[in-house]
């Protein structure tokens, strides 16, 4: 038996053990002063900004520093200036916990704002209930955060199952003649994309639209070809994506386009809203043109704050109006929204916060009109149906809404 | 039904020759050096990432553009060849060698991040949206593209591997490097230039996983599972066997895609673990159980 | 009882003592989160140490094991009602959910050896995470939320301290115990040379799949903790490929086939990563960080830090005592100390 270099091993071990634990420790005592009532306000947050969410996480960073610019050069809050802190949790459920938790306990932060995905912001509301912090958040709006019931959770977003309801509805009003006659449902396996497709999917066959195609297919494949080949080869007159992303559409775009077949109609439930992202990926205007997508927000919606906000996004990051990500509204929002209730309540304390949110007090935000119900949906969030038109990303649904322009039906072929 | 079958099985063969090209430096560089090059995936994403530079900043056509990315990316091949992996050996070499190419990877993947960031681009050219009509249906024209370079992959290596002098030395390395050593060849100097071919080929195959499917540096992961099932299922060291084993797991795939398309990957990964419970050596491995 | 025993085992003791009182000293949950997660990450690190790092089957499928114990507890704690701390009782037997599973997988994995083995291993992690995210009962892409206790915020994390840090030591009493026993030296035997092991009489099949078993055993208590502290089971962070190859850089980085390796490597990288992550918000360096890392580690320490760290540490005390000896006199050295890890001399299967 060697002893030495056991006992060699063992003080390592025991000096690193050490040392973990003066590091952790260490940087749990460190970090933010203790809450006054006159200094600036502090807003926590953590945002994925590397890893798999990070395009609409640092939309999302964008979206909160510009409003933190905005409430400040207005004077802040209560008087006093706001001040964000952003951590990074590389799009990971364990990483946001102890985001939150270290932003809470370590950083003594005043109020804190969500995180992008559902995925995320149902552990971190977890986090924040357990300290008595409201959780207003713009990318929480699946079952499964609600399902948790927490008190402290406000989304001042669309809830997600219902966004394709103009889109049915615009169609319910079609005369009979004029409707589509079949339809396809192909569906990315993803809590965001499926529910509001099986939905509309259920209310479209009632109307005689005979489906052809209604299957999920994994949300991360590596080629979509052989689907877009099969939807094609069937030819619906309509195709209803549940979609999560641009890759997503841009895929079954390029095989429908491959296959010399075009839909009367192409609606996806993400993708044709992410702006010059989307238009770069698919080939220009000329193969966008005709495409649908649901969104609660775009960058032409006609409210004077939120066309302020474009114009102020364009001048801050460049671009143009029309490449504005709809998470930089969800986020603004959520500043916003949060905003009104501190003025209203006159405290930063969470549950005055809380009970005011659950009071069904309407709030405005860039999105229009926020009102939150028990478990924290904004029931007044508006459902609006986007198209691209020669280039132009417009509002064409509801068509009673205003600033909805003619809906361009049927749908252009490709020109690449 | 009859076509929409034929339909996806020729879109299995067509991706199936797509995956053999991306596959292919891996399956030289495992035959031959008994290495796994876990920084596949993202260096075919290098590959497309180099064919988007060239196309966007510098217009030069995805095909033409080859001439300079092949090239530099043999370098890339060497070099990381020559700094990272020539000094490992001894029992752990397996899992080093996985290890400092997963290690590279990572560092290849934060290099692309900090260049591009993380939105999705892909490769566009003329010929990337069009296809061809065949037998009630349309091929798209990259995938012919992409398995007509994957055969001409495939022929190319085997030419250097059976009809020239290095491709000899490379077959004596592969098959007992002591003895290669013994008989004055530089063993060193020929894993080195077998890496850097394997990583060259992948920049034809980079340009095609461009034109086919949008990129970000994070698509390294889902590509290297893939083309590491298939490599395995194919067996040690057979270039055409990589191509057989590339189309059956993609044929397979694409006609699962037409009733269950959800379970469709499940299938894929099932397939080869049951094919490797039969036959450990792989589809065409050359070597018997021992050392499998 | 010799000198070195009794101080080697008062200063386990005081390593206990220390970490018992942790959560009571460093009150802040932020302290306590960090330390739960890194005890989750010492156990799953020693328990893969325990299979891959004695038998030199390399596994890149443990997140399988951590997956299934951790939905296991997520569905049983939903569909039986539990209290909070009734729940911690489903931790073991998510354990032995996922050391059931491995029976099956290994029966069929470890018929093959080496890269193939990899490969198979990186198969059913992906089968793993497909079929979460298709099938209902794991409640699909959406996933699920686990039913999280009332406590109070300030002490919240104490709970699951605790029983991560039961866990974690046990593992490591468990990896101790296996590394002296008869069973250990058959692992490491199939590691050195299955077919000559084999030939020697050893029965390879049962030996390596016990060792899995066990293995995912440990594994599948820790997921189940983790699920339950964080509160949801959702496919694509259950079963997340970075997961497995943490693991195997942190008993890389303290010392494959060791005992304090995994456990040097998990107290060093598990903090590190997530204070990382707190400190530099700003993107991919850290990515580059950790790959140059794992390079520096692979290149000049292969046999990991502690193996090595503890060469050059017998090295100087040899050197100490060299010059404290007389001139002309040869110091009382104890024979020059390659450690009593079999280091092997082949790879398994053949020429390198």
């Amino acid at each position: 038996m060697r002893s030495h270099p056991h006992r060699a091993r063992y003080l390592a071990l025991g000096t690193t053990a050490l040392l973990a634990a003066a590091l952790i420790a260490g940087c749990s005592s460190g970090g933010g002063s203790k809450p006054s009532s006159s200094g600036p306000i502090i807003i926590g947050t953590s945002l994925s900004l590397t890893g798999d969410f990070s395009t609409d996480g640092i939309a999302f960073e964008k979206g909160y520093e510009l409003w933190v610019h905005d409430i400040n050069a207005h004077g802040g809050i209560m008087g006093r200036k706001v001040q964000l802190d952003i951590l990074n949790d590389n799009s990971s459920q364990t990483q946001v916990v102890t985001n939150y938790t270290d932003l809470i306990n370590v950083k003594h932060v005043d109020l804190t704002f969500g995180p992008f995905s559902s995925l995320l912001t149902a552990p971190a509301a977890e986090v924040a209930h357990r300290y008595n912090f409201a959780f207003i958040e713009g990318a929480g709006g699946s079952p499964l955060v609600f399902g948790e019931k927490l008190p402290d959770v406000f989304d001042v977003a669309l809830p997600v199952a219902n966004e394709l309801d103009p889109f049915v509805n615009w169609i319910k009003s079609l005369p009979a003649s004029q409707r589509p006659t079949t339809a396809a449902y192909p569906m990315a396996n993803d809590p965001f994309a499926t529910p509001q497709v099986q939905l509309a999917q259920s209310e479209l066959q009632p109307l005689g639209i005979k489906t052809l195609y209604s299957k999920i297919f994994p949300e991360e494949e590596p080629d979509y070809l052989p689907n877009a080949d099969i939807v094609a080869g069937k030819k619906p007159q309509a195709v209803i994506l549940g979609s999560v992303d641009v890759p997503t559409v841009a895929a079954f775009m390029k095989g429908f386009e491959e296959q010399h077949y075009n839909p009367k109609v192409f609606v996806a439930a993400a993708g044709p809203d992410q702006g010059s992202a989307f238009e770069s990926a698919v080939g220009g205007p000329g193969n966008a043109n005709g495409m649908m997508v649901p969104d609660a927000w775009y960058p032409g919606y006609p409210s004077a704050t939120s066309q302020a906000m474009v114009n102020e996004y364009v001048a801050k990051y460049g671009g143009t109006a029309s490449g504005v990500n709809a998470d930089v509204a969800e986020a603004y929002s959520v500043g916003e929204v949060t905003a009104q209730a501190v003025e209203a309540t006159h405290s930063l304390s969470g549950p005055k916060l809380i009970a005011y949110l659950h009071s069904g007090v309407t709030l405005t935000s860039v999105e229009g009109p926020v009102s939150f119900n028990s478990i924290g949906e904004n029931v007044k969030a508006i459902a609006f149906i986007f198209q691209w038109q020669n280039g132009k990303f417009v509002q064409v649904l509801p068509t009673t809404a205003t600033g909805s322009v003619p809906i361009l039906y049927p749908k252009t072929n490709w020109s690449s | 039904m009859g076509t929409e079958i034929a339909h996806a099985i020729a879109d299995g063969i067509l991706g199936g020759g797509v995956y053999a090209l991306m596959a292919a430096g891996l399956t030289l560089v495992f035959g031959v050096l008994d290495i796994i090059n876990v920084a596949q995936g993202i260096l075919v994403v290098l590959g497309a990432y180099l064919s988007y530079v060239l196309s966007v900043h510098l217009h030069i056509d995805l095909l033409v553009g080859l001439l300079i990315t092949v090239p530099a990316m043999f370098v890339i091949g060497v070099g990381i060849y020559w700094l990272f992996i020539r000094t490992l050996r001894g029992a752990e070499r397996t899992s080093m060698t996985l290890l400092a190419c997963f290690a590279v990877a990572l560092i290849i993947e934060g290099v692309l991040y900090r260049e591009f960031g993380s939105n999705y681009v892909s490769l566009n050219a003329w010929y990337v949206n069009q296809s061809v009509h065949i037998f009630g249906f349309y091929l798209a024209d990259i995938y012919l593209i992409g398995f007509g370079l994957a055969v001409a992959a495939v022929v190319v290596l085997y030419l250097i591997l059976y009809r020239t002098t290095f491709g000899r030395a490379v077959r004596a390395t592969m098959q007992n490097q002591t003895a290669a050593r013994l008989i004055g060849i530089d063993v060193n100097r020929v894993a080195a230039l077998t890496f850097g071919i394997g990583v060259a080929v992948t920049a034809i195959g980079g340009m095609v996983y461009g034109s086919i499917t949008s990129f970000t540096p994070n698509s390294g992961y889902d590509l290297i599972s893939r083309l590491l099932a298939i490599v395995i299922l194919a067996g040690m060291g057979s270039i055409g066997g990589a191509l057989a084993a590339a189309v059956f797991m993609t044929t397979i795939e694409a006609l699962v895609d037409i009733w269950q398309p959800d379970w469709s990957i499940v299938v894929f990964y099932l397939a080869m673990v049951i094919v490797l419970t039969f036959r450990p050596q792989g589809l065409f491995g050359r070597h018997a159980v021992r050392a499998q | 009882m010799t000198k070195q025993t009794v101080a080697q085992g008062s200063g386990l003791l005081l390593l206990l003592a220390v970490a018992a009182v942790f959560p009571l000293v460093f009150t802040n949950p932020t302290a306590t989160n960090f330390a739960v997660v890194t005890l989750v990450f010492v156990a799953v690190a020693s328990a893969w140490n325990i299979f891959s790092g004695f038998s030199g089957y390399l596994s890149l499928g443990h997140a399988v094991f951590y997956g299934t114990g951790a939905y296991f507890l997520t569905v049983a704690a939903n569909d039986w009602k539990l209290s909070a701390g009734a729940i911690f009782w489903l931790v073991p037997l998510a354990g032995l959910a996922a050391a059931v599973i491995a029976v099956p997988l290994g029966l069929v994995a470890l018929r093959v050896r080496r890269h193939t083995f990899v490969v198979i291993t990186i198969a059913f992690f992906f089968i793993a995470q497909l079929s979460a995210s298709n099938l209902s009962v794991t409640g699909g892409s959406s996933g699920m939320l686990v039913p999280q206790p009332n406590w109070a915020g300030a002490t919240f994390n104490n709970p699951f301290y605790y029983v991560a840090l039961v866990i974690a030591v046990a593992t490591i009493v468990l990896a101790w115990l296996v590394r002296r026993s008869r069973f250990g030296l058959q692992l490491r035997a199939i590691r050195d040379d299955e077919d000559r092991a084999a030939g020697l009489g050893v029965r390879a099949m049962p030996v390596k799949l016990a060792a899995l078993v066990l293995s995912a055993f440990i594994t599948g208590m820790a997921g189940a903790v983790w699920v339950y502290f964080t509160g949801e089971a959702v496919p694509q962070f259950v079963f997340d490929p970075l997961f497995d190859l943490a693991i195997v850089l942190m008993a890389f980085f303290g010392g494959l086939g060791t005992v304090a390796g995994p456990v040097l490597g998990a107290l060093v990288l598990q903090p590190a990563q997530l204070w990382l992550n707190l400190e530099e918000t700003n993107s991919y360096s850290s990515e580059i960080l950790f790959g140059a890392l794992f390079l520096v580690v692979i290149l000049f320490l292969p046999r990991g830090v502690l193996p090595t760290g503890a060469e050059y540490l017998s090295k100087a005390q040899a050197w100490i005592r060299r010059r404290r000896a007389a001139p002309g006199e040869t110091a009382r050295e104890p024979a020059a100390g390659a450690d009593d890890a079999i280091t092997p001399t082949s790879a398994p299967g053949g020429a390198a």
